[in-house]
C-alpha cells in the first residue's frame, strides 16, 4: 500500500521518448507533464501517433526497442521510476501499477488457462502458497462480475468471450491491489454492448476500491463516461489537461475544440460534420513552432515559430484548466466550430429501386477442410452420430435501395452485415435468396454477365491500405478499370483520373505516386476515387471510416455525401458505429444473428428506438458530453453462435422484455408497425409495449 | 470430445493414405522390369518350371487378385517371403526396423537438444553477432546433405582422432556402452544435418510470439524476461516447431537409407537398398510399406500432440 503523503500519486514531469529509426528520429512524448491524485481517473485522448500509448509504457518502463526515454522523471508514489532497477520495475509492474491492455483477444496467451494466468501474477507478488493464490484469483473474477468463477479458472482464453477475456484481463489487474491501473483503450476492441458493461465494470471499481486510473483512449465518449480529468495529446505533445467538464464545454486549444466538433453525435441525423482540414505532421518532421499549426484556422506566424508552445495555466480562475496555445487567452472556444455550409444535408430520394434483395442467405461450413464442417456428437441414446454444420452467417435478410438513397447495416461483429454485403456483391455465392439489381436478377447471372454488372456496383472496404494494390500508382489502380469497361483511355483517361483525384481532395499530380506514400485518410480518398472511376450507381462501403481517426472519418464522411449528391450514388453503408450510420444513412437496417430486427428510416428507428435490441445497442454508445449519463441497457450473456441460433426470436435470450413463451418458440416475423410500411419491425411485443420504460427507474418515452 | 473427433478424422485420414500408398507400391514394383520367376530359378531354368513357379507365387493371376492377396496377407502381419534371404520379409523387417529406429530417435534427440536452445538464444538476440553465427551454421547444416555429414564425422572424429569406430553395430542388449560407441557418429551427423530446420523454425516461431500482445501483458505484470521467454513465449513457439521435428523424424528415416550405408548400419535402409538390387520384390514392398508407415505414425502422433498443446484445437473452439 502506499505512503501517506499530499503529493499526487503519480506525476510525469518533461518526459520525453524517443524511438531512434533508420528513417529517422521519432520523438513519440515530447516533453509531457500531468500528475494523477490518489483515486482520481484521469483519460489520455488524443488520435493514433498522438503518443498516448507510448507515454503509458513509459510510464511502465516497457518501451519496446528501438524507443528510449531519453529525460524527464516519473515519480510514483514518492519515488522516481526512471532510477529503478529493471529488477525493481518487475516488482511494481502487475503490482502496485498494472496494465489493462487493448486487445482482450490477444493479451491472454492461449496455450495457458485463465486461472495460470492470474494466479501467476498473483504468487510473483505476494507471499501466498497455491492453494491461497488460487482461491485470491477466484475473488477477483467474483469481483469483475465472472459468473461461475470456480469452475471457469480452469478454462482457456478461447472459451470466453472478448468482453468476458477483458474481465479476466481486470481481474489480473485487481488481483494484487495496485495503487493504479493504466488501462489502454480498455474497450476499443469489444463492441458497443460489450463496452458498455466493461466501463460499467470500471466506474464500479474504481467507486468500491478508490484505485487510480490513467485511461488512454481516442474515444472522447469513454472520457466522457469514465473520466474525472482529461489531457488531450496531439504529435508527442500534451495540448490541454483539465476537468473533463471544463475541457468538454470551454475547450480552450483549437484541436480539443476540433475534436469534440468531429465526432458524429448518436442524436444527430444527417448533420454535416465540422472537419478538421489534413492530418497529423509526420512524426520524424515535426514543424517548428506549435504542431498543430498548420491544420489550425485561428494560427498565426508566431505560432509557427520557436519551441513548442508549453503547457500553462489558464488565466481564468474557474477551471485548473491548462492550455499549449499562444492564443489561448484570445479564443473563445465554447461554440462549435463549422466550417461554411453547416445546415442539415436536404435529402430527396426517389422511390425507384436500385437494388433488391428477398431472403438472402448464406450458410459457411462449419470448420475448414473437407471433413471440417463434420462433427462428432453423441445423440440422446448416447450413441456416436456424424452431423454437418453450417454456420448461419445470414440467415433470411430482404430489403431495398432505392436510387440515389442510403441504407445503413449496422450491428455488432459476427451479426452478418459484411457477409450481406458481400454476398450481394456476388463476390460469395448465396445460399439462397434472390437480388435485383437495376433489374437485373443477379442470382441468375452467368459469371461474364456479372463481370458486366461489376461495373454498375463498386466496393470501398475497410483498410485501404491492404485493398489498393501497393504495386502500381495511383493512376494505374484507378485506370484499369476505367479501361476494362471501356470508360476511357489514353489522354482521356489521365485527365479524368485527375479530375477525379481532385473531386476526392487530393492533388492531380498524386496520379503517379504510389498508394505508400499516402496517410490512411488519403488512401480512403484514392478507394472512393477508384470506385468513382467506373461510374457506378451502387458503392457498397463495407466500414470505410473505422479505420480512420475522427478528425479523417469527418473528411470522408463528408466526402460521401458530397459526391452522393453530386453523382446520384445510392449506399450500402456498413457500419457497427451507430454514430456514423445515423449521421449518414437515410434508411438502416438493424441486424442481429444473421436476420433483419428491424428496418426502416434512419429517424424513425433510432428517435426513439422500438426493436428491444435497437433500444439497448443506441444506449450502449457512450456520450461524449459528460453531463449525460443515460439509462444504459446492459444485455445479457453475449451474442450466441450461428450455428446453433436460439429457437424463435433470435435475440430472445438476451433481451431485457422478453415475453416468457412466445418469444422462445415463435420467430417473429419483420412487419411493418406504420401506416405507409417504411418502418418494420421483427418482434413479438406491440408498439406500445416496446415503448414503454423497461423499469422503474426508466424515463418514460415521449409518444413517437 | 472434439479432440476425440479430431484424432478419428486424423485417423481416417491416415487410413486412405495407407490404402494409397499400398497401391503405388503395389503398382510400381509389378511394372518394375524383370521377371521373378526368371530371377529365382536363374537363366538356365525351363519354361516348364518358370510356369510352375508363377503358378505356385500366384504369378499368373490377375494384378487385382494378387494385390487383394497381397494385402490381406500384409494385414494378417504376412508380407511374404524375401527371395533372397527364403525367409519371411515380416522376419527381416523385424530385425532391422529397431536398429534403425535406434539411430533415427537418437538423431532426433541430438538435434531437439542442439536446435531448440540456439532457435531460442538466436530469436531473443535477433539481429546480433550471436543470432548471425546461429542461423549461419544452421544454413550451413541444412545446406550439406546427410551422407556427407557422415563421412565429415567419419574423416574427424574417427579417422583424425580415432575416438569411434568408423562403421557397424553393436545390439544394445548385448553390450550398451560398446553400442552407444558405435551409435554415436552416425546419429550426431544425421542430428546435425535436421539441426537446421528445426532451429530455424525455432527462431521465425518464437520472433513471432515474442511479437504478440500477451507477452507483451506478461511482461506488464512483473514476470521476468526468462519467465516471459520461457513459459509464455516457448509453449506456444513449440506448436509449430513440434510439426517440423515430426516431420524431420519422417526425413531422418528416409535419410537413414543413405546414412545406413556409408556407416555400414545393418537397419531398414541397407535392408531396402538389398532388396532393390536383387529384385527382392516382396521384400522391397515390405520395407517401403514399412517406412510409409513409420511416417505416416509420426506425422499423426505429431497432430494429435499439436492438438493437444493448442487448448484452440484440442477443445474445437473457434478459429
Amino acid at each position: 500500500m502506499r505512503s501517506t503523503s499530499t503529493d499526487p500519486l503519480l506525476s510525469v514531469e518533461s518526459l520525453r521518448t524517443e524511438f531512434r529509426t533508420e528513417g529517422g528520429t521519432v520523438t513519440a512524448v515530447n516533453d509531457v507533464s500531468f500528475a494523477l491524485e490518489q483515486g482520481e481517473v484521469m483519460g489520455l485522448v488524443g488520435e493514433s501517433g498522438a503518443g498516448k500509448s507510448v507515454t503509458a509504457t513509459s510510464i511502465l518502463r516497457l518501451i519496446p526497442y528501438p524507443g528510449e526515454i531519453v529525460s524527464g522523471a516519473v515519480t510514483f508514489d514518492g519515488e522516481d521510476l526512471l532510477e529503478r532497477t529493471e529488477k525493481e520495475m518487475q516488482g511494481i509492474r502487475g503490482n502496485r501499477i498494472t496494465l489493462i491492455p487493448q486487445d482482450p483477444m490477444t493479451s491472454l496467451n492461449p496455450v495457458l488457462t485463465v486461472g495460470r494466468q492470474i494466479i501467476e501474477t498473483i504468487r510473483l507478488h505476494q507471499d501466498v502458497d497455491k492453494a491461497e493464490a488460487r482461491e485470491i484469483a477466484i475473488e477477483s473474477m467474483r469481483e469483475v462480475e465472472i459468473p461461475d468463477p470456480q469452475s471457469r479458472i480452469d478454462e482457456y482464453p478461447h472459451e470466453f468471450s472478448g468482453g468476458m477475456r477483458q474481465r479476466v484481463l481486470i481481474a489480473i489487474g485487481l488481483a494484487c491491489e495496485p495503487d493504479l491501473i493504466i488501462a489502454d483503450e480498455p474497450t476499443t476492441a469489444l463492441d458497443v454492448t460489450t463496452q458498455a458493461k466493461i466501463l460499467e465494470l470500471l466506474n464500479d471499481l474504481r467507486e468500491r476500491r478508490g484505485v487510480s486510473i490513467l485511461m488512454i483512449t481516442h474515444n472522447l465518449g469513454v472520457v466522457a463516461q469514465t473520466c474525472d480529468r482529461v489531457g488531450v495529446m496531439y504529435a508527442g505533445n500534451l495540448i490541454e489537461t483539465g476537468r473533463v467538464e471544463d475541457v468538454f464545454e470551454q475547450p480552450r486549444h483549437p484541436y480539443t475544440r476540433a475534436l469534440i466538433d468531429s465526432i458524429p453525435s448518436v442524436d444527430d441525423d444527417l448533420e454535416r460534420l465540422y472537419s478538421l482540414p489534413g492530418s497529423m505532421p509526420d512524426p520524424k518532421a515535426l514543424p517548428d513552432g506549435c504542431n498543430f499549426a498548420d491544420r489550425c484556422a485561428h494560427a498565426t506566424e508566431e505560432c509557427r515559430a520557436g519551441p513548442d508552445p508549453a503547457l500553462e495555466a489558464v488565466s481564468n480562475r474557474s477551471t485548473d484548466s491548462q492550455v499549449a496555445c499562444l492564443r489561448a487567452a484570445d479564443l473563445d472556444l465554447s461554440e462549435p466550430a463549422r466550417n461554411g455550409t453547416d445546415e442539415r444535408r436536404q435529402r430527396t430520394t426517389t422511390t425507384e429501386s436500385l437494388l433488391e434483395v428477398n431472403g438472402l442467405k448464406k450458410h459457411f461450413s462449419a470448420g475448414d477442410g473437407f471433413f471440417g464442417n463434420l462433427s462428432l456428437t453423441r445423440t440422446d441414446g448416447g450413441g456416436l452420430s456424424l452431423e454437418r454444420r453450417y454456420v448461419k452467417a445470414v440467415d433470411g435478410v430482404s430489403f431495398t435501395i432505392n436510387r440515389g438513397e442510403t441504407l445503413g447495416l449496422v450491428g455488432e461483429s459476427g451479426c452478418g452485415k459484411s457477409t450481406v454485403a458481400r454476398t450481394v456483391m456476388q463476390l460469395l455465392e448465396p445460399t439462397d435468396g434472390e437480388v435485383y439489381f437495376d433489374g437485373h436478377p443477379l442470382h441468375e447471372l452467368g459469371s461474364s454477365e456479372m463481370r458486366s454488372l461489376r461495373q454498375e456496383m463498386q466496393i470501398i472496404f475497410q483498410d485501404p491500405k491492404s485493398s489498393l494494390n501497393p504495386r502500381k500508382t495511383v493512376g494505374q489502380i484507378i485506370g484499369r478499370g476505367m479501361k476494362k469497361h471501356g470508360i476511357a483511355t489514353g489522354d482521356e483517361k489521365r485527365s479524368r483520373i485527375e479530375e477525379l483525384l481532385e473531386r476526392v481532395g487530393l492533388q492531380a499530380g498524386d496520379i503517379d505516386k504510389y498508394p505508400h506514400q499516402f496517410s490512411g485518410g488519403q488512401q480512403q480518398r484514392i478507394a472512393i476515387a477508384n470506385a468513382l472511376a467506373v461510374e457506378p450507381k451502387l458503392i457498397v462501403c463495407d466500414e470505410p471510416v473505422s479505420a480512420l481517426d475522427v478528425s479523417v472519418q469527418a473528411q470522408i464522411l463528408n466526402l460521401l455525401a458530397d459526391i452522393q449528391d453530386e453523382f446520384d450514388l445510392s449506399y450500402l453503408f456498413i457500419s457497427h458505429n451507430i454514430s456514423v450510420v445515423r449521421h449518414i444513412c437515410d434508411r438502416v437496417a438493424v441486424m442481429y444473428l444473421g436476420k433483419v430486427a428491424e428496418l426502416g428510416p434512419t429517424e424513425r428507428v433510432f428517435s426513439p428506438p422500438y426493436h428491444p435490441y435497437t433500444e439497448s445497442l443506441l444506449s450502449a454508445v457512450p456520450h461524449s458530453t459528460p453531463d449525460r449519463q443515460p439509462d444504459r441497457i446492459l444485455l445479457e450473456g453475449t451474442v450466441p453462435s450461428p450455428i446453433d441460433p436460439p429457437t424463435g426470436c433470435s435475440f430472445h435470450t438476451r433481451c431485457p422484455k422478453k415475453l416468457d413463451g412466445t418469444c422462445e418458440r415463435e420467430e417473429p416475423g419483420l412487419d411493418p408497425i406504420d401506416g405507409d410500411g417504411t418502418h418494420q419491425i421483427s418482434c413479438h411485443l406491440s408498439v406500445d409495449e416496446m415503448g414503454e420504460p423497461r423499469t422503474e427507474t426508466g424515463e418514460p418515452r415521449a409518444d413517437p | 470430445m472434439a479432440f476425440a473427433s479430431y484424432l478419428v478424422k486424423r485417423l481416417g485420414f491416415m487410413a486412405v493414405t495407407l490404402f494409397l500408398v499400398t497401391l503405388i507400391t503395389f503398382g510400381l514394383t509389378n511394372v518394375l522390369p524383370g521377371n521373378v520367376a526368371l530371377l529365382i530359378l536363374g537363366p538356365n531354368a525351363t519354361e516348364e518350371s518358370l510356369a510352375q513357379l508363377e503358378t505356385q507365387l500366384g504369378l499368373n493371376q490377375p494384378l487385382y487378385v494378387q494385390y487383394v492377396d497381397w494385402i490381406v496377407g500384409l494385414a494378417r502381419g504376412d508380407m511374404g517371403m524375401s527371395l533372397r534371404y527364403n525367409t519371411p520379409v515380416a522376419e527381416q523387417i523385424a530385425i532391422r526396423l529397431p536398429r534403425s529406429l535406434l539411430l533415427a530417435i537418437s538423431a532426433t534427440i541430438v538435434s531437439v537438444t542442439l536446435s531448440i536452445p540456439l532457435g531460442i538464444i538466436a530469436a531473443v538476440r535477433k539481429n546480433t553477432p550471436a543470432d548471425l553465427t546461429a542461423s549461419m551454421l544452421a544454413f550451413i547444416g541444412l545446406s550439406l546433405p546427410i551422407f556427407l555429414w557422415g563421412l565429415v564425422f567419419i574423416f574427424v572424429f574417427a579417422l583424425n582422432l580415432g575416438a569411434f569406430p568408423t562403421r557397424g553395430y553393436v545390439s544394445p542388449a548385448e553390450d550398451p556402452i560398446a553400442a552407444l560407441h558405435y551409435l554415436i557418429l552416425p546419429a550426431g551427423a544425421m542430428g546435425v544435418a535436421l539441426t537446421a530446420y528445426i532451429m530455424r523454425m525455432t527462431r521465425s516461431s518464437m520472433i513471432d510470439e515474442l511479437s504478440e500482445d500477451y507477452v507483451e501483458f506478461a511482461r506488464a505484470k512483473g514476470l521476468s524476461e526468462q519467465t516471459v521467454v520461457l513459459r509464455h513465449a516457448l509453449k506456444n513457439a513449440a506448436i509449430p516447431v513440434i510439426t517440423v521435428i515430426a516431420f524431420q523424424f519422417s526425413y531422418a528415416f528416409g535419410g537413414v537409407v543413405v546414412l545406413e550405408e556409408v556407416f555400414s548400419w545393418p537397419g531398414i535402409g541397407r535392408l531396402t537398398l538389398t532388396a532393390i538390387e536383387n529384385r527382392d520384390i516382396p521384400l522391397l514392398q515390405g520395407c517401403i510399406i514399412v517406412i510409409a508407415l513409420i511416417y505416416m505414425v509420426s506425422n499423426f502422433l505429431a497432430d494429435a500432440f499439436y492438438a493437444y498443446v493448442d487448448p484452440r484445437i484440442r477443445y474445437g473452439g473457434e478459429k
